[in-house]
Parts: C-alpha cells; sequence; structure tokens
C-alpha cells in the first residue's frame, strides 16, 4: 500500500518535472532568444547611429561626397529603430519602462535625421560656395598686381571662413569685415568684388545655422540614451534571469528527489523481492518436504515419480501407531516419527537413486529406481529387523516399534503398493508382503467401483426399495409389525441385499438419500396398512449426523398420522461416546409414538450399560444366538437370560432368524414375545393383506 | 613592380573617391513576377475608367517619365507636380518628389489611390483582377494561390520596377574604365564637379539619395502650391524643398524641375546655376556639361524586351 502511493508520488513527480522542463525549455529560450535580439537590434542601431555620425563627418569634411551611403544608413537607422520597436519582449509587462524609453527615442531620432537632412542641406551650399570663393581667387591673380589689398583681403576672408568651418568656432568670423570694396572701375574687378560679396554674404548669413546644426548632429545623446537603456533593460533581464535561476533550482530539486524516491523504490524493491525469494524458497521447500521430519513430502514423490523410468517403492507403514498417539499423546508419536525418519535416513540417504519420503501419517516411502525385486525385499527385511530391534528412547520411555513394509515395482506403483500393504495388514502373520497381480486385491476395488454404479443409477431411476419381513405375535399368531429392509433393485430385475452396498454407500453422498428414501417409502405403506407398525433401521453413528436427524423428524412431522406406527431399530457401532445424543434423540422419538429397538443384541459391541442410560422398549436378540437354541444348549441359555433381564427391565424381544417350526416352538414355550425369520416369511415387497400366521 | 603596384593602388583610390558610381549590369530580380508586374504596369484596368496605365506617365521606353509639364489621370484631371522617371527608381533613397514613400510599393500604393490619378482602391483592385481569367492563371502560376491579393499586385509591380535599370550608359562605361570620354564631356564632369553640382548629384543615381532646396542659394519663385518637404515636415524653411531629382537619362526626361518649367537642359542648368549655386556659366561651360550629361544615357531596361 504504502509501495503503491511511493509509486504515484514518483510517477506524479515525473510527470509534472517532464512539463516542467519542456515549459522551461520553451520559456527560457524564447527568453534568451527575445533577450539576445533585442540586444543585438539596439546595438545595431547604435551602429548604424555611430556609421552615421562617421559619414556626416566625412561629408563634412570632403568637398565632394557620394551621399548614398548617408542615405543607407538613415534608411538603416529607420529600420533597426522599427525592429527594436517590434521586440517581443517588449510586449511583456516586466519591459514597459523599456518600451516607454524607446517610445520617447523616438523623437529624438526622427529628431536628429530631420537635422541631418538639414545638415546635408546646408553644408551643400556652403561648400559650394567655399569653393566658388576659392575658384574666384584662383581665378583673380591679375589683382595681385593690380589691387593687392583687395587680393589679401579676399583671400583672408575666405581663410576665415575656412577656419571657422573648421574649427567649427563662429568667432574666426566675428566681425564686420566680410564685404570686399575696391575703388578700382576696372569690370573684372568690380564683377570679382561683386560675385565674391554674394558669396561672402551668403556664408555669413549661413553659418550660424550651419554650425547649430552640425553641432546638434554630431552631439546628439542617442547613443548615450541607447548605453543608459542597455543598461536598465540588462537590469529588468538580470531579476528574470534570476527568476529562471530560480525555476531551474526548482525544476533541479524535484528531478533530484524524484530521482531519490526512485532509488527508495528500488531499495524497497530489492527489500521485498529478497522477502518474497525467501517466502517463496521456503513455500517451495514446504511444498516438497515435510516440516515434522524434514522428509520429501507426498508431492515431491509423486513429482520424482514421474521422472524415474523403473520406479520400485517401499511403504513402511508403524503397526497401531494409532494406539501410540492416543496413549503417550502425540508429542511422543511426532518424536517416534522423527526418530523413524531418522533410521531411515541413516539407511538410504547415501544409496543411489534413492529417495525417502514421508507419505502419510505415519507411512514412509522409499523410492528406488532400477533395483531387482529380491533386492528390495532383503532391504525391506533389513530394516524391518532394525526397526523392530531398535528402542525408541521417548522422554523416559522405551519403545519398540513393529512396521508393515509392502514392497512394489508394478505400476500403478502407489496404488498397489498400498493395497498390498492394506492387505498385509489384515494379515498379522506377516511383516513383509511385496505386490503380485495375484493378490486378487483388485477385485474388490473393482466391485467396489461396480457397486458405486449401481447405487448411483438405482438412485437415479428411484431403484432403492424397501422390503418387509413380517415381525409375528408368538401369543396371538398374528403378525403384528413390519421390519423395512433395504434393496437396491438392479437393471435385470434382481436385488441387491443391504449387505452388498449399504456399506459403500455410507462412504458417498448417497447414504443419506437411501435412509430418507426408506423412510419416506415405508411411511406410504404404513399408511396403506393401517393394521401393522412399521420398523426401520437407524445406526446409533448416524443419529450423530445432525443432517440425517433432522431429516427423519422432518418427516415425521409431515405424517403425524402414520409416524406413531414407525418404529426405530439401533444398530449399535463401535465406540459410540456420548450416550446422551442418543438418549436425545429416542426421547424426540418416543413424543411421536414411536418405539426403540436395540438391533443384534448378544453379539458385537452389546452393552448392558445401553439398558441403564437409554429408554429401549425392544430388544431384538441376535440371529446368532436364536438360530442355534435348539442345538446349542448355551446359546439357549444366553437367550433365556436376555429374555428374563429384558422382562426384568419392562423391555420386550424380537427373536431374528427364525428358520425352523422347532425354533418357533421352543421361543413360544420360553416366552419371547416377537419372532421374525424364513420360517415364517422372507421379506416382501409388500406386507400381507391376512395377519395370521400359522406356527 | 613597385610602380605597376603604386599606379593600382592610386587608381583604385581615385575611383573610390568618384562621387558616383556605375549601375550594376546585372540586377537581382524575379524575372516571372516581374513579366506579371509589366503586364500590370501597362494595363488600364488599375484605373477607375480604365483610361489610366502607370506607363501612362511613366514612359519606360523613353526616360520613365512624361513629357508633359504635368500628367493626365482620371476623368483626364491634372497632377500637381512634373511625373519623376521610374527608371532606376530602385537606387532613389525614398520616393516622391518629396519622399514621402520609404519604398516602391509605398509608391506604387500612391497613384492607384490619387483621385487625380488611377482613382482606385485595394478592394476594386483586388476585385477587377479577380475577375479576370487571364489574371488568375498568371498569378497562380507565379503566386501558386487561387485569390489575388492587392498586396501580390503592388509585389509584382514593384519586382518589375526593380528590373527597370539603364546599366552601361557611357560615363558608367568610362567609370569603369571600358572607354573614354571626349575631351567635352570629360571637361564637362569636371566642370560639374568644381561648379558644386556634384555637392547633390552624387551616388549611383547622381542624385536622389538627398533632399535640397529649389533656390538655396537664391530664392526660386514659388509658382504654385507644390507637394513639397513642408507638406510633411511641416516646417516652413521647407518650402521647395524636394528629393533631389537623378540625373540619368536626363536628356531624355523633358520638361525639367518639380514645375516643368525648363524645356531644355540649358535652361535648366542655368536655373540651377543661378538658384543653386550663385554663379552664372558660360555658354561653353553649358555645352560642355551638357555633353557630359548626355553621357549619362543608359542601355533600354532589358525586361522590356521580354515578351
Amino acid at each position: 500500500m504504502k509501495l503503491k502511493q511511493l509509486m504515484f508520488i514518483v510517477l506524479g513527480l515525473g510527470i509534472i518535472s517532464s512539463i516542467a522542463i519542456v515549459y522551461f525549455y520553451i520559456i527560457q529560450k524564447d527568453f534568451t532568444k527575445q533577450h539576445r535580439e533585442f540586444l543585438l537590434s539596439v546595438n545595431a542601431l547604435e551602429n548604424a547611429n555611430i556609421d552615421l555620425e562617421h559619414q556626416i563627418l566625412q561629408n563634412s569634411i570632403y568637398a565632394y561626397h557620394n551621399q548614398d551611403e548617408i542615405s543607407a544608413t538613415i534608411n538603416r537607422v529607420e529600420k533597426t529603430y522599427r525592429d527594436i520597436q517590434e521586440s517581443e519582449i517588449l510586449n511583456d509587462s516586466t519591459y514597459a519602462q523599456t518600451k516607454e524609453s524607446i517610445l520617447s527615442l523616438q523623437k529624438d531620432i526622427s529628431l536628429n535625421l530631420q537635422n541631418i537632412e538639414e545638415y546635408i542641406m546646408l553644408n551643400a551650399g556652403i561648400k559650394n560656395s567655399l569653393v566658388f570663393l576659392s575658384r574666384r581667387i584662383d581665378e583673380a591673380t591679375f589683382l595681385q598686381n593690380k589691387d593687392r589689398d583687395l587680393f589679401i583681403h579676399a583671400t583672408k576672408i575666405l581663410k576665415h571662413f575656412n577656419d571657422a568651418k573648421r574649427m567649427q568656432d563662429l568667432d574666426y568670423i566675428n566681425h564686420n569685415n566680410f564685404l570686399i570694396k575696391s575703388k578700382s572701375t576696372d569690370i573684372k574687378t568690380q564683377s570679382f568684388i561683386d560675385n565674391f560679396n554674394l558669396h561672402s554674404k551668403y556664408l555669413i548669413n549661413r553659418y550660424p545655422i550651419f554650425m547649430q546644426t552640425t553641432k546638434t548632429v554630431l552631439n546628439n545623446d542617442i547613443h548615450s540614451y541607447l548605453e543608459k537603456l542597455k543598461i536598465d533593460f540588462s537590469k529588468v533581464a538580470l531579476s528574470d534571469f534570476k527568476a529562471l535561476d530560480m525555476f531551474a533550482f526548482i525544476l533541479f530539486s524535484v528531478f533530484i528527489s524524484s530521482l531519490f524516491l526512485i532509488i527508495v523504490l528500488f531499495v524497497k524493491y530489492l527489500k521485498e523481492n529478497k522477502k518474497l525469494q525467501d517466502i517463496t524458497a521456503s513455500l517451495e521447500h514446504s511444498l516438497s518436504y515435510d516440516h515434522l521430519t524434514d522428509l520429501h513430502n507426498r508431492r515431491a514423490f509423486e513429482i520424482q515419480l514421474q521422472k524415474i523410468r523403473e520406479p520400485h517403492l517401499l511403504i513402511i507403514n508403524i503397526d497401531g501407531f494409532k494406539y501410540i498417539n492416543d496413549i503417550y499423546g502425540n508429542d511422543v508419536g511426532n518424536v517416534i516419527l522423527q526418530e523413524l525418519a531418522q533410521i531411515l535416513k541413516d539407511e538410504f540417504s547415501n544409496r543411489p537413486n534413492t529417495c525417502i519420503y514421508r507419505l502419510g501419517g505415519d507411512e514412509f516411502g522409499i523410492l528406488f529406481n532400477k533395483i531387482s525385486s529380491e533386492n528390495a525385499l532383503e532391504i525391506a527385511k533389513k530394516l524391518e529387523k532394525k526397526i523392530s530391534n531398535y528402542d525408541f528412547i521417548v522422554y523416559d520411555l522405551t519403545l519398540h516399534l513393529l512396521v508393515s513394509i509392502a514392497s512394489n515395482s508394478t505400476v500403478p506403483i502407489l496404488e498397489n503398493t498400498d493395497l498390498a500393504l492394506k492387505l498385509l495388514k489384515k494379515d498379522h502373520t506377516q511383516r513383509i508382503l511385496e505386490y503380485n497381480d495375484n493378490l486378487n486385491i483388485k477385485t474388490d476395488v473393482k466391485e467396489n467401483m461396480n457397486t458405486i454404479e449401481q447405487i448411483k443409477t438405482a438412485v437415479k431411476n428411484d431403484k432403492i426399495v424397501p422390503f418387509f419381513q413380517p415381525i409375528i405375535n408368538l401369543k396371538t399368531s398374528k403378525i403384528e409389525k413390519y421390519e423395512a429392509l433395504v434393496r437396491l433393485r438392479l437393471e435385470d430385475g434382481t436385488f441387491l441385499p443391504p449387505y452388498k452396498f449399504l456399506n459403500i454407500s455410507k462412504k458417498s453422498s448417497y447414504y443419506h438419500f437411501i435412509t430418507k428414501t426408506m423412510i419416506e417409502k415405508t411411511l406410504k405403506m404404513a399408511k396403506e396398512f393401517p393394521q401393522y407398525r412399521f420398523s426401520i433401521n437407524i445406526s446409533m453413528i448416524d443419529i450423530l449426523d445432525a443432517k440425517l436427524t433432522h431429516m427423519l423428524f422432518e418427516t415425521l412431522n409431515a405424517n403425524p398420522d402414520v409416524a406413531n406406527r414407525l418404529d426405530i431399530e439401533l444398530l449399535e457401532s463401535e465406540n459410540l461416546q456420548n450416550l446422551q445424543v442418543v438418549q436425545d434423540f429416542i426421547t424426540k422419538l418416543h413424543v411421536f409414538g414411536s418405539k426403540i429397538l436395540i438391533d443384534d443384541f448378544g453379539t458385537g459391541y452389546s452393552n448392558f450399560s445401553y439398558f441403564s442410560n437409554l429408554d429401549i422398549d425392544l430388544v431384538k436378540i441376535d440371529g446368532s444366538i436364536v438360530s442355534e437354541i435348539e442345538t446349542d444348549d448355551k446359546k439357549l441359555h444366553m437367550l433365556t437370560s436376555i429374555h428374563k433381564f429384558s422382562n426384568g427391565m419392562n423391555m420386550k424381544n424380537v427373536a431374528e432368524f427364525v428358520e425352523t417350526r422347532e425354533v418357533a416352538l421352543l421361543l413360544q414355550e420360553i416366552g419371547v414375545e416377537y419372532a421374525q425369520g424364513y420360517y415364517f416369511s422372507q421379506p416382501l415387497e409388500r406386507p400381507l393383506e391376512d395377519d395370521r400366521v400359522i406356527i | 613592380m613597385m610602380k605597376t603596384f603604386l599606379l593600382l593602388i592610386i587608381t583604385l583610390t581615385l575611383f573610390a573617391n568618384e562621387p558616383i558610381s556605375p549601375i550594376p549590369t546585372e540586377v537581382k530580380f524575379n524575372l516571372e513576377k516581374a513579366k506579371l508586374g509589366k503586364k500590370l504596369f501597362f494595363d488600364t484596368i488599375l484605373s477607375k475608367d480604365n483610361s489610366t496605365a502607370c506607363v501612362s506617365c511613366h514612359n519606360v521606353f523613353d526616360g520613365g517619365a512624361d513629357s508633359n509639364v504635368v500628367s493626365s489621370g482620371y476623368a483626364n484631371k491634372k497632377g500637381n507636380i512634373q511625373s519623376p522617371t521610374v527608371l532606376n527608381s530602385r537606387y532613389n533613397f525614398k520616393q516622391f518628389w518629396n519622399g514621402r514613400a520609404r519604398n516602391l510599393t509605398q509608391q506604387a500604393d500612391g497613384p492607384i489611390n490619387n483621385p487625380a490619378e488611377h482613382n482606385m482602391d485595394a478592394k476594386t483592385v483586388e476585385n477587377r483582377i479577380n475577375d479576370s481569367i487571364e489574371y488568375k492563371r498568371l498569378f497562380k502560376s507565379v503566386y501558386g494561390t487561387s485569390y489575388i491579393s492587392y498586396t501580390q499586385v503592388l509585389e509584382a509591380i514593384v519586382e518589375f520596377e526593380n528590373a527597370l535599370t539603364t546599366p552601361n550608359s557611357k560615363f558608367d562605361r568610362f567609370l569603369r574604365d571600358e572607354i573614354q570620354l571626349t575631351k567635352d564631356e570629360k571637361e564637362g564632369y569636371i566642370l560639374f564637379k568644381q561648379n558644386g553640382c556634384i555637392t547633390c548629384h552624387n551616388g549611383i543615381n547622381i542624385g536622389g539619395n538627398s533632399f535640397q532646396k529649389m533656390g538655396t542659394f537664391l530664392e526660386y519663385e514659388l509658382k504654385s502650391d507644390y507637394p513639397d518637404r513642408s507638406k510633411i515636415t511641416n516646417n516652413p524653411n521647407h518650402k521647395n524643398v524636394f528629393k533631389v531629382p537623378t540625373l540619368r537619362n536626363i536628356n531624355k526626361t523633358a520638361p525639367y524641375f518639380h514645375d516643368g518649367s525648363a524645356k531644355t537642359l540649358k535652361e535648366a542648368l542655368t536655373i540651377m546655376a543661378k538658384h543653386n549655386l550663385g554663379i552664372k556659366l558660360e555658354d561653353k561651360e553649358v555645352e560642355k556639361i551638357i555633353a557630359f550629361l548626355k553621357t549619362l544615357d543608359g542601355e533600354k531596361p532589358k525586361i522590356l524586351e521580354e515578351k
């Protein structure tokens, strides 16, 4: 979560700084370009102005001069000034001051250019007149003899004009003696005087304004104005540059921080990755290793089995390991498993092509590749001997273990080895068994599979049906009840007896359905035959199945008219611990008017404690006793005792497996209340209409 | 060796110091645009009553100006000043007698809008030109645009005017040391310099690069209210101040001056000497200067031969 946030921050910073960089680049580029262009334009204007001054000076020095340059430079001044005015940078309000200065410069520049025009106009006349005067003097050499004073005066005047122009100083002509005259009547002399004075007058007249204009032109302060403008501009620009610097600094900071964040992310990523790798490694280890014994586990076994070409498997199973756990506790059991694993490791870990596995709770596997069956059996024998002689010392206890070892190299390896082990477990005389196809173990499995298939079909097609065996009251010789017995109708029309499928169905989901069907169909039959009671079989262990009992009571609730004629025969079960649950069940049943039987009493786990703890109505005496009372005195005695005991506890008896008239009569004589069996009738698809029986 | 080198230096220096420079023999311009401009220059489509073309007042085949004192334009209205030559006008620092146009484009805009000349406006010009299938085709091939703008029209005319140069005049060839002038011509040139004509008539166009007062030495009579420099500067001292006109092809552009008062070069020279130089030229001098001035006639612009 934090990593994700960090990533978003880095991403955000990245995007922001990218945009900022682009923005900065554009701003910076534009600004620098505009700044440069502006200064270049100002410099160009300055240069044009300097050039102009230079050309004006040239123009004033030379008597005649190509003015094309001046006019070109004037155009240049005007153009560069327009360039400055149009500078993009002046659109920025920051440079409003500069813009104003430039606007006010316009007046100066146009004034200066006007002055230059003026200057050129004035200069032309003055130059021409000066040239004219000097030419006149040049042509008047005749005066040197005729009128020397006049000649000298004229020369002086010309000198003064030239000096004044060169020095740009009016003082040189600051006197009134600029007109020459002579008393001579010579036409040539008078013509000289007239022409000379005409131009002298002209010059005197024009000099002051010419000087003034020249000064104004040459001393224009455009240059210093532009210098000041540049300085002011640079000051403002400097703060702009500073802002850019600041921006660059911020940008750099953002960049550095995103870089730092990336490094943090990277380190974090590396750490997470390391953690993940550790977890993966430990996960992978625990995927293929058993944590208790640190041997490879069943998964690893299955993978390895795929890899090897000629597998041979030994499965070692501890006999009665369950009891070790029960008696000494799981801790001791675990230690024993670890010890046994150690023995196996000692024995096989250095053997090539051999792997040791913990396949299940107390089941270990040794998987060989390429080994002869003889060799494997030899190893198994040696191992079995070693283990049986081994002192397992746990805390202060010394324990001895027996193991069964199944050996097999026939595929499917695991299944066949397991089957061999199962068979071995049933036979307590052997410790080691090698699987071979003749063990016939498989037929059972096949049959089981077949049966499951039959159950499935029957359930689907409603072929689970109850058969009814009459129970006869020996005192009245009348059928009083029917015991419903479950049958499975096969497709060929024959019926499977319960021992062929009921146990198997208990391991499937069909058992529940079968029980339900039996209850419903029996109740239906009870409705048809109101003269009889009916009983169905339920094992005590079924009572613990809340779903099943719930279903039973639901059904009874739904059929209150017949519920009081439905009795329950409880089949004893192994290890039924909680009799209270059974009693609660009985109490509930009694409400409906049902009666409770203990089935098959006198064999198996028959337990007298039931009678003290449970409200039993009838006791059904097991067929193994009943069928032999005529030939076996002991059995007869047992039966008599059970009957007396039952009567004493206010319970009645039903004798089952009554197959002869003799037995029936004997039972009648003893006083057993009810009997059933082939002597009277085998189980029937429907109860009999007639309830009379002849004994 | 040393002598040759020195001679070269001196020649170069002298040449460089000459206040008149020759017209380049080749000028760069866009021929296609110039040809298009030429068509426009000769076309009366640019005047309101289809009476007047640019060429009406600027006879490019002979001097580039009008031989009338003032030109006639729209509805035979008379102009108020003598038509200056269009030849070599690209070398003038400013256009019009009073320099009110900074360049030829601004100049060309003037007569088109002048009620006494073409009496048009930009919109009408555009409509007229765009209505012409031929102009549509020509502009399309030159500019690649389907709509012809007024700016494009002006640009084409200006490009034609840029091509109107008269190189290889006898004097230019003399300046380039290709030929010699006759004695009279040469002496005329020297008189031209000595008497101060050169002060204003210098540069490539022998004028056209400064303003000067008509009558700088001796006031020249103000016969009429001419559009002189004072109309631009509002300075009363600038009455009778005009752009110094070019002297190139001067032999062909009579009558002379803004008022067309001088019918011949001799008259013109006499007036100029009196009013602007304060001198009186002798007949012999006048003849020599005229001989020099005649060497300023250049070749006809090549563009005029183009079809």
